[in-house]
């Protein structure tokens, strides 16, 4: 955390190292938090490029006080992620009129290429279809504290909604995973 | 209190987390052992929780990194003028592109030399496709001829070498075995009974023809070889 501030003044002054650094330090898991709320890699990557672009856009308004880098970061992913679902709201409806077809298998997994597949495991790939079905506000709160494993103050800053909020959007986010997982015949040990 | 199927539902991550203590966690366990809707739910939400807890983060795509920096870190350090000009020689500046550049020049060098061009009296005729074609033709036989002459100046050497070494072989032989004996044919004689030897004999004849020459063209080597 300490490190972050640092390298964030050092970028300020104009080190692009320090950038670099930032960059190397957390692409990983801005990537994931993508991956995991699109269930597209390629989405995945352009969000995680769009995150990395606002971020050293607005590098100067970061204040260490008001959190961590990484927190900070966090909520400027969630904020694009808020709005790339905004945006590509039209196509997810011409997706959940597919979805109500009688199939085995949901649409993400299925158009999964194999190398992601052998990756994510079965289990994995199941869990990361039901996670699509969510509604935003519930997945990425599951996302935030089961997947990133974030403390609820954290998850809190990020989304900007009272810890009561944060707790009972997990919560149901969870319950209705469950069920989704249920639907699709996956039951996790 | 009374533990509904809704506030079981409610309190659920309370519960997984541990945050139900006492009577609250014996009340909620009461229900749910004995519930036929709610233990399934507990008991699903517990592996999913798990099962997320387990899933490992993906590593992230190699390029990634990269396109980042690219769309970032670029647009802020573009300067122009010299300073450009010399920004892009430096990153030219790499054992890569230096190992690039040397193999082009080797490349150059050996075409040019082929050609005949001349770097001290350039001719922009030698530089037409028929001329370096033909000059690169006789040079590749010139080339050709020399090797061949060299391979067949090696045979001779070897060719004298093997003569002289079996010459001297000959003479650390007993003088009683150098004599022809009385039974042997005489030379070009063919022996009915034994079909190999008129072969032999005819090789031991030109072997020491050759010999007799070799003698008289090297004197020096000749009497070396006998003392």
């Amino acid at each position: 955390m300490e490190q972050d501030a640092q390298l964030v003044q050092q970028c300020l002054q104009g080190d692009g190292s320090a950038w670099e650094e930032l960059v190397r330090r957390h692409t990983r898991r801005i990537f994931n938090i993508c991956y995991r709320f699109t269930g597209n890699r390629t989405d995945a990557e352009d969000l995680s490029q769009d995150v990395f672009l606002r971020v050293y856009r607005t590098l100067g308004s970061y204040r260490s006080a008001h959190g961590g880098f990484a927190t900070w970061a966090t909520s400027v992913t969630r904020n694009l992620l808020i709005d790339h679902y905004r945006r590509t709201k039209r196509d997810r409806i011409t997706d959940s009129l597919d979805d109500k077809m009688p199939v085995v298998e949901n649409k993400e997994s299925a158009g999964r290429r194999p190398d992601e597949q052998a990756l994510l495991g079965e289990l994995s790939m199941q869990v990361q279809s039901a996670l699509t079905r969510l509604s935003p506000e519930l997945r990425e709160a599951v996302i935030l504290r089961d997947l990133q494993q974030l403390e609820y103050a954290e998850i809190q800053t990020v989304l900007a909604v009272p810890e009561g909020t944060v707790k009972s959007r997990i919560n149901r986010g969870r319950i209705e995973l469950a069920r989704i997982l249920q639907q699709m015949g996956v039951r996790p040990a | 209190m009374n533990w509904t199927c809704d506030l079981i539902e409610a309190r659920l991550s309370d519960y997984l987390e541990g945050l139900l203590q006492g009577p609250e966690r014996a009340a909620f366990e009461a229900h749910t052992n004995s519930c036929a809707d709610c233990a399934p739910l507990v008991a699903g939400v517990r592996g999913l929780v798990g099962e997320m807890h387990s899933m490992e983060e993906l590593e992230t795509p190699p390029r990634l990194v990269y396109s980042i920096l690219d769309k970032t870190l670029r647009p802020r350090e573009t300067v122009t003028g010299w300073q450009g000009f010399l920004n892009a020689i430096r990153g030219l500046a790499t054992p890569k592109f230096a190992y690039g550049g040397a193999s082009v020049m080797a490349t150059l060098i050996i075409l040019l030399g082929a050609s005949n061009f001349s770097l001290r009296k350039p001719k922009l005729a030698d530089l037409r496709p028929a001329a370096i074609y033909q000059k690169a033709n006789q040079q590749a036989h010139l080339v050709i001829a020399h090797s061949v002459k060299y391979v067949s100046d090696l045979r001779v050497v070897y060719e004298i070498q093997s003569r002289l070494r079996q010459d001297e072989n000959h003479l650390q032989t007993t003088p009683e075995e150098m004599m022809p004996k009385p039974s042997e044919k005489s030379p070009g004689q063919t022996d009915k009974q034994k079909p190999s030897q008129p072969r032999q004999q005819n090789r031991a004849n030109e072997v020491s023809r050759q010999l007799e020459l070799l003698a008289a063209e090297f004197p020096v080597l000749s009497e070396r070889s006998v003392r």
